[in-house]
C-alpha cells in the first residue's frame, strides 16, 4: 500500500501507521481497527510522509 | 525403519533413536501467531508479515505491531531482534517498552510494543523481526 494512517501521540508527536499489504484489510479498516479510539487521523500518502528521520520525534500533526 | 511413537501426536523416532518432531506434540500446536519483517530507517516499510494489519511508528525506534486477529489472550511470548544500523555499534531491543512515553506498555491480544534503541538511547533500525508465540 502506498498510503499511511497519522494521527497525533499525547506527547505532542504523530504516529504514522504502516498497513500490511498482505493482511486483506483496506486502508479504511486498518484506520478503524488500529488508531486509537477517539484519535482523529488522516490517511495520507507514503510520499508526505518524510524518509529522513533526523528530527522523527519533531515531526507534530496539523489538520 | 521409523518407529512411531504416537502416531495422532505425530512423534516419531528413527532407528538411531532420535526423535523426529512434526508439528504436533501431545496433541498440543505451540504456534507462531504473528510476524513481520519491516525496515525502520527511511521510509518505514513491511517486507513481510502474518496476521500483522500494520506497524505503528511512533517515533524513533518506537514500534506497536497491530495484530489482524486478535491473540487468544496477552500471555503469548513475544520475540523481537533488529540489526546494526550503520557500522559495529550496538542495537537492543526492549519488550513491552514505548521509548516516547518511557514507559513500560503491557502486551495486548490485539497489539505488542516494542523499542529500540544503541547505547542507551532509542534509535531506527533498517531489519526489525518480531514473532508472537502462543
Amino acid at each position: 500500500m502506498n498510503q499511511r494512517i497519522i494521527y497525533p501521540t499525547d506527547d505532542g508527536g504523530v504516529a504514522v501507521i504502516i498497513p500490511a499489504a498482505e493482511c486483506g484489510l483496506n486502508i479504511e479498516e486498518i484506520a478503524a481497527k488500529d488508531v486509537p479510539e477517539g484519535k482523529p487521523y488522516k490517511i495520507v500518502d507514503v510520499a508526505d510522509i518524510p524518509s529522513d528521520r533526523t528530527f522523527r520525534n519533531a515531526w507534530e500533526y496539523s489538520e | 525403519m521409523a518407529v512411531t511413537i504416537d502416531g495422532s501426536a505425530g512423534v516419531t523416532t528413527n532407528a538411531g533413536g532420535s526423535v523426529n518432531p512434526s508439528t504436533n506434540i501431545s496433541g498440543i500446536n505451540f504456534s507462531c501467531r504473528a510476524f513481520v519483517n519491516f525496515n525502520g530507517t527511511g521510509t518505514v516499510a513491511i517486507r513481510a508479515s502474518g496476521n500483522v494489519s500494520s506497524i505503528t511508528d511512533n517515533g524513533t525506534g518506537d514500534y506497536t505491531v497491530n495484530f489482524t486477529t486478535a491473540i487468544s489472550d496477552a500471555n503469548y511470548s513475544s520475540i523481537a531482534s533488529c540489526s546494526p544500523s550503520a557500522g559495529p555499534n550496538q542495537r537492543i531491543v526492549v519488550m513491552n517498552f514505548g521509548a516516547q512515553s518511557n514507559t513500560i506498555v503491557a502486551p495486548t491480544t490485539s497489539a505488542c510494543r516494542f523499542s529500540t534503541s544503541a547505547l542507551g538511547a532509542s534509535a531506527d533500525v533498517e531489519y526489525v523481526h518480531f514473532s508472537a508465540f502462543r
